[in-house]
Order: structure tokens, then C-alpha cells, then sequence
């Protein structure tokens, strides 16, 4: 999910606004008025992500997103004079080594805030370890349920800028009933993944509050290591519902979508967070097009903000085959979150030296934080969860999204 | 009171059963392919390659790198990456395990030294290729299906069916026929004897190497192919463990075995699917495995114990 830095002064919006004019991007730099000089500090933050493992799919986005967020802050003067240093670690989309890597960065390099880890799975093990340590964290791609504000541990210091899949799944479902009018629906969903196993338990809610009935077994569990979904293809058929639901990470959702066309489904997807990449659209390519989902972020998004930070990081990346690259959901989130921590520090009048104080200054002013951003205007929720625009998004058949419909931030 | 065995849903068509039936046989396929490979060097060497997996992998990302960013036709690109796949065992074997060899190492080291180079394959893959889940370009690779009669089938799960079986045929009659497969046949029986009779233990280990991966290079490209579906996690995640299950229902060592049992376990899944449910479809891999051990340790066409050395 995508969150956005919040400005500080029109003053300051003013200047993103002519430095994107001017083909340069959002900005967070800059001493804001009224905020403390931090003039030759150095504000050390964390990335944690999944630079390897499976979540490496979304890890390497996130670390584009977050370099171009650092140089373009530290570029503009950095934060209120400080510059951030940005300490990019790998979590190898494992808990065990998300918490150890969390612990490090708090204790040993003394990191202000976090930002992390890749996959919900890994996040119940992190987070309360930074939590415990009482230090800011904010999410970047972590949607399953219990992220933050109702969570199974103490998550005062936990926010998400991650539209959570409790808000996209019934958004993206709605939208499906308005267009297509399914009366019913299997759903395929990974079990032994926590993102996997809550999306398909809100997908089961949003289809009974839309009245689409779920067939006797046309909910099919399998895992997320299985190699060939010919079977679970076959008998979702078998269930001849009117839409498919898809709840899973990495290559299965088009697996799924590949295998249901070669053996003759003609109708719709649906899907969560899972789908949001553009690494999954090109992977299904027209076997998945009109594959609909609910995202924090749309690359098309008509905003001065969006559009400099397209063109910047179109500018800043490219392919292996040297094109320009788009940024996904997961790279505006990731993004966004360094921006979100720049305006949060900004005003939260930081020592430098009282190193716990100032985490704890840094978390009370997160859940302050209104900012212009590529995903609309972005601010924490009473529980630190995303206030922003869901965009229902559906794949267009050659590796990239067009907008189906959008839903006011509720 | 749940039964164990779900009642087939009323309307289940013999169609449906016969499409899960050439579902788990095309699965099979998979498996057996990938465990031709491992089983063959276990059976000259009596040590798992753990890193057949990565080789698996390799094969296929290679051949989708050569098409993507060296222009490179399908077939061009096959060749060209089983042949890659070809090298790489024959590297395994200098690096990993000869030299273990040579010191007597026990056979222990040998498989742990196979599991880190496995790590190191995959992390190459990893930062080379991204850890994106990709496919083979649709246009530029055989493909399509034919329908009939209510039923789906994929043309290379047919090709993949007939190179399963055609390999089998083969590389049994290069095992039992050939002047190659007899010096493997002797050094996988006892290759101090085989070093006595004049046989070149090392080359002919190396050659079963060079092999086993090429075949396993093979597995992966078409495992790619069937399941749209490149990435550095296919072997590891994918199919490692299936793999290992295969060979030891197969029989270690037992290249028949390994195609039979590849078949059987794809058909055992896809009933525990129809007939019990998805929810117990993960685990069936790993019951098989316990079930073949504690029944049947040999597995089915399992010869010997062990080895004399």
C-alpha cells in the first residue's frame, strides 16, 4: 500500500509543486517553518526488506521506491537540514531473520524508525520486536490482517502505509458485483501464508455481504510452494461459479489464471495486494487481463505529485533492456513511507541525542502526519492504519493496470 | 461425523475424473523428469545431489534469459542451456564432490557441500535474475491446447509425456547396453573393483554428473514451459521435495523407479484432491515419503542396501 509524506507548509507544497513542474519529484526537504534546525545531523533509518526470498519480488521494488525517496530528500536539503541515512537491509523473507535484522538495527545501529518488513508473515515477528524496543515502524507492503491497531501483541509503535486488504478485498468486490453481477464465486487461496489466509477470509465475508454464494468445496487451500494448479483448476470448473477469487503472493495468481484459460474459463478474476505488481500482469499477460484488484495506488493517477514522481523514477530506473521503468504499488508505498518519516521528523522537534525520547517523539508525530503524496493525501487512521483513496484496478493484457474505479479514503 | 473419504458432488462427470486423471499424469511427468536426474547420480555415487534442484532451476532460467535478452529462438535457446546445465555438473563434480572424495571424506559432506552450492546457484540466480515469477514468451514457444470431448489437454504435457517416456527408454538402454552404462552399472556396484578393471571411476562419475544435470536442466525448462512459470524458486520450492519422495518410493538408484513413482505420486495427489479435499492435498508428498518408508523401505524396484566400496 502506498502512503504520502505530508507537507508542512503551503510554503513547502508550493515548491514540490514548481519542482515538479520542473520534471523533479515530491519533496520532502528543506527546513519546514515553525520546525527545528537539524543542520549537520544525520537522521538514521532502516529498511528492512525482502531482497531475497520470495518476497524479493516486491523487496527490490521497495528498494527502488526508497532510493529515490532519499536522494531526492537529501538532494532538497534533506530533513529540516539533516540528512537521512537510509541503512537497506535484507530480511530474506523469513521471520526469524526479519526479527534478528530488527533487533540489529535498533540496538546496535541505533536507528530512529524502520521501514518493514516485505511480507505480512514476516511482520508478526519484526514488528513486535521493534515494538518492545519502542520504536517507530511503518509497514510498506504489509496488508494482512492484525498489522496494526488490533494486533495479537502490543503495537503502539506499528503503522502501516499499506492499504490493508480488510478495505481493498470488499472495495474490489463491491465494484465486481456493480460490473458483473456474479451470483457465485470459488476462491483459491494459500494456507500456509498469513496475507494468503486473511485475504481469503475477507474475500469469504465480502462475497456473503454481496450475496455471491461459495459452492461446497469451491474453496481450494493449497500451498504456497505448489508447483501446478492443473487440479485445482479442474475442479474449480467443475463448480461452474460465475468469478474466481485468487489469494496469494508471487507467481501463483498467474499460474492460476494461465492454467483456468487453457482449460476453458471464460470469466473474471478478482484478486488482492498479490496482484499489484506489474511482475504478476506481465507473468499472466492476456490470460489475465481485466484480473481486477483493490490497490493504494494507481501509476496513472492525474496528481502533480504522482506525475513527478513517475517521471522521476522513470528518469532514475530502467529495465535490463535500458526502458524505462513504471513504478508499481509497491515502490510508491515504499517510497512514500521514507517521505512519511522525513515530514514526521520534521516536526518532531528531535534531539539527536536522547535516542529513545526521540523515537518516542518521532512515533507521536507519525500519527500526525497529513501529507501530499503519490497515493493521494495520506494520513494514519486513529488505529495507524492507511486514510487514503482505494483505486480498483484491473490488468490490461500486456503487464500494466488501467483504473476501473476509485473509493474515497472512509 | 466428517468422513475421511468425501462423497464425489452430485453431478461429478466421468469427464471430470478423466481430466484430474491426465492431470496428475502430466504432473507425474514433472516429477519423474526431475527425479530421473537425481536418482541416477545417486545411484553411481550413493549420495543425494541436493543441488539437482538448483541445476533444475538453472535450466530454465537460462534458457528464458537467452531468449529474452540474447535474441535467442526457443530451440537454440534449450540446447544452448542444457548444454550450460551439462557444465555446471560436470563443475559440481569438481568442486563439491571429488575433491571430498578423493580425502574419503563420508558421504555426509558430500550432500552438505551439494546443499551450499545449491545456495550459492540460486543466490546467482537470485541477483542475476530477480526473484520474479516469469514466463516463457508465449508467441515464441510451442504451445496450445486441444479440446475434446469436455476435456483439456496442454501440447507439451503431451511432449513432456513422451520425452519422460522416451528418456526412461533411453537412458535404459544406455545404462544396460552401452560400454558407458556398463562402466556406470560397475562403478555404481563397486567402483574400487571398477578402478581395478580399468575403468576411470572419476571420469565416469563426472560423465553421470554431466548427465544427471543436463537432464535436470532439461526438467526445468520444460517444467517452465508447462507451468508458465521461470523463477530462482521453482527447484528448491517447487519440486526439491516431491523430487526426494519419488526416488524413494521409486527405489534409490532405480531410473524405472524414479518414472513410475513420479506418475504414482502425481495420481495420488490429484485423488486426495477429488476425493478428500484441497486441505490435505500439501501433506500428500510428505505421507507418501512416510508411508514408503515405513512399508516399503526399499521402494518399489529397490535392489540393494547399500553399496560395497
Amino acid at each position: 500500500m502506498i502512503r504520502i509524506t505530508r507537507q508542512l507548509s503551503i510554503g513547502v507544497f508550493g515548491a514540490a509543486a514548481l519542482l515538479a513542474g520542473c520534471g523533479g519529484s515530491t519533496s520532502s526537504g528543506g527546513t519546514a517553518s515553525g520546525g527545528t534546525n537539524y543542520t549537520g545531523k544525520t537522521l538514521q533509518l532502516a529498511a528492512v526488506i525482502s531482497l531475497n526470498g520470495p518476497g524479493n519480488v516486491y523487496g527490490l521494488q521497495q528498494k527502488t521506491g526508497i532510493q529515490l525517496a532519499v536522494d531526492e530528500i537529501n538532494g532538497h536539503g534533506g530533513v529540516n537540514g539533516a540528512q537521512i541515512a537510509m541503512d537497506i537491509q535484507d530480511d530474506g523473507s523469513l521471520q526469524q531473520q526479519g526479527a534478528q535484522v530488527f533487533q540489529t538495527e535498533i540496538q546496535e545501529k541505533k536507528v530512529v524508525g524502520i521501514i518493514g518488513p516485505t511480507l505480512s508473515n514476516t511482520a508478526i515477528a519484526a514488528h513486535p520486536v521493534a515494538n518492545n524496543l519502542k520504536t517507530p515502524v511503518i509497514g510498506p507492503s504489509n496488508t494482512g490482517n492484525g498489522i496494526v491497531g488490533q494486533c495479537p501483541y502490543a503495537c503502539d509503535y506499528i503503522f502501516r502505509d499499506s492499504l490493508g486488504e480488510a478495505t481493498a478485498i470488499p472495495d474490489n468486490v463491491k465494484t465486481a458485483v456493480q460490473k458483473d453481477h456474479p451470483k457465485s464465486a470459488v476462491l483459491f487461496y494459500a494456507n500456509d501464508d498469513k496475507f494468503s489466509s486473511d485475504g481469503a477470509k475477507i474475500f469469504q465475508q465480502a462475497f456473503k455481504d454481496n450475496a455471491v454464494t461459495v459452492p461446497d468445496g469451491g474453496v481450494l487451500q493449497f500451498s504456497k510452494t505448489e508447483s501446478s494448479f492443473k487440479e485445482y483448476v479442474t475442479t474449480a470448473l467443475s463448480k461452474k461459479a460465475d468469478i474466481w477469487a485468487i489469494s496469494s503472493l508471487g507467481g501463483i495468481p498467474a499460474k492460476v489464471m494461465i492454467e483456468a484459460r487453457k482449460q476453458g474459463y471464460t470469466g473474471p478474476f478478482l484478486g488482492g495486494n498479490g496482484f499489484n505488481t506489474y511482475q504478476v500482469s506481465q507473468q499472466a499477460g492476456d490470460q489475465g487481463k481485466g484480473a481486477q484488484s483493490g490497490s493504494g495506488y494507481f501509476v496513472g493517477t492525474d496528481t502533480p505529485t504522482n506525475k513527478a514522481f513517475v517521471d522521476a523514477y522513470k528518469a532514475k530506473f530502467k529495465d535490463t533492456q535500458g526502458k524505462p521503468q513504471l513504478p508499481d504499488q509497491i515502490a510508491a508505498q515504499a517510497y512514500t513511507a521514507v517521505k512519511i518519516f522525513a515530514e514526521a521528523a520534521k516536526a518532531a522537534n528531535l534531539t539527536f541525542t536522547d535516542l529513545a525520547g526521540d523515537r518516542t517523539k518521532l512515533r507521536d508525530a507519525l500519527a500526525k502526519v497529513s501529507v501530499d503524496t503519490p497515493l493521494g493525501q495520506f494520513s494514519f487512521s486513529s488505529q495507524h492504519d492507511v486514510h487514503q483513496k482505494v483505486y480498483v484496478v484491473a490488468m490490461d493484457g500486456k503487464g500494466g493496470f488501467s483504473l476501473v474505479n476509485t473509493y474515497e479514503a472512509q | 461425523m466428517t468422513p475421511l473419504i468425501a462423497p464425489l458432488a452430485a453431478g461429478t462427470s466421468p469427464g471430470y475424473l478423466l481430466q484430474q486423471a491426465l492431470n496428475g499424469v502430466f504432473n507425474g511427468s514433472i516429477y519423474a523428469l526431475f527425479a530421473v536426474g537425481y536418482t541416477l547420480v545417486f545411484g553411481v555415487l550413493d549420495i543425494l545431489n541436493l543441488a539437482h534442484s538448483a541445476v533444475f532451476m538453472a535450466g530454465a532460467v537460462i534458457a528464458l534469459v537467452l531468449m529474452l535478452n540474447f535474441g535467442l529462438p526457443f530451440w537454440a535457446a534449450l540446447v544452448l542451456a542444457i548444454a550450460l546445465c551439462a557444465l555446471a555438473g560436470y563443475l559440481l563434480d569438481r568442486v563439491a564432490f571429488r575433491p571430498l572424495r578423493h580425502r574419503g571424506a563420508p558421504h555426509i559432506s558430500s550432500m552438505i557441500t551439494s546443499i551450499g552450492l545449491a545456495l550459492v546457484i540460486v543466490s546467482i540466480a537470485e541477483n542475476r535474475f530477480g526473484g520474479n515469477s516469469q514466463r516463457f514468451p508465449v508467441d515464441r514457444v510451442p504451445g496450445g491446447e486441444l479440446h475434446f470431448g469436455g476435456l483439456s489437454i496442454s501440447t507439451v504435457d503431451i511432449g513432456i509425456l513422451v520425452v519422460t517416456i522416451a528418456l526412461m527408454i533411453g537412458l535404459a538402454f544406455m545404462i544396460e547396453r552401452t560400454a558407458p552404462g556398463r562402466a556406470i552399472r560397475a562403478v555404481a556396484e563397486n567402483p574400487r573393483a571398477a578402478a581395478l578393471m580399468g575403468i576411470d571411476v572419476d571420469r565416469v562419475i563426472a560423465l553421470t554428473l554431466v548427465l544427471s544435470s543436463a537432464l535436470g536442466g532439461l526438467a526445468g525448462i520444460l517444467y517452465g514451459l508447462a507451468q508458465s512459470d521461470v523463477s530462482p524458486y521453482i527447484g528448491r520450492d517447487q519440486v526439491e521435495l516431491k523430487g526426494l519422495a519419488v526416488i524413494v518410493v521409486g527405489g534409490m538408484g532405480s531410473i524405472t523407479g524414479a518414472v513410475v513413482a513420479g506418475y504414482l505420486l502425481g495420481l495420488v495427489e490429484v485423488a486426495v484432491l477429488v476425493f478428500v479435499g484441497s486441505n490435505a492435498r500439501s501433506g500428500v508428498a510428505f505421507a507418501v515419503l512416510f508411508l514408503s518408508l515405513v512399508l516399503l523401505p526399499a521402494g518399489l524396484f529397490g535392489r540393494r542396501a547399500g553399496r560395497t566400496t
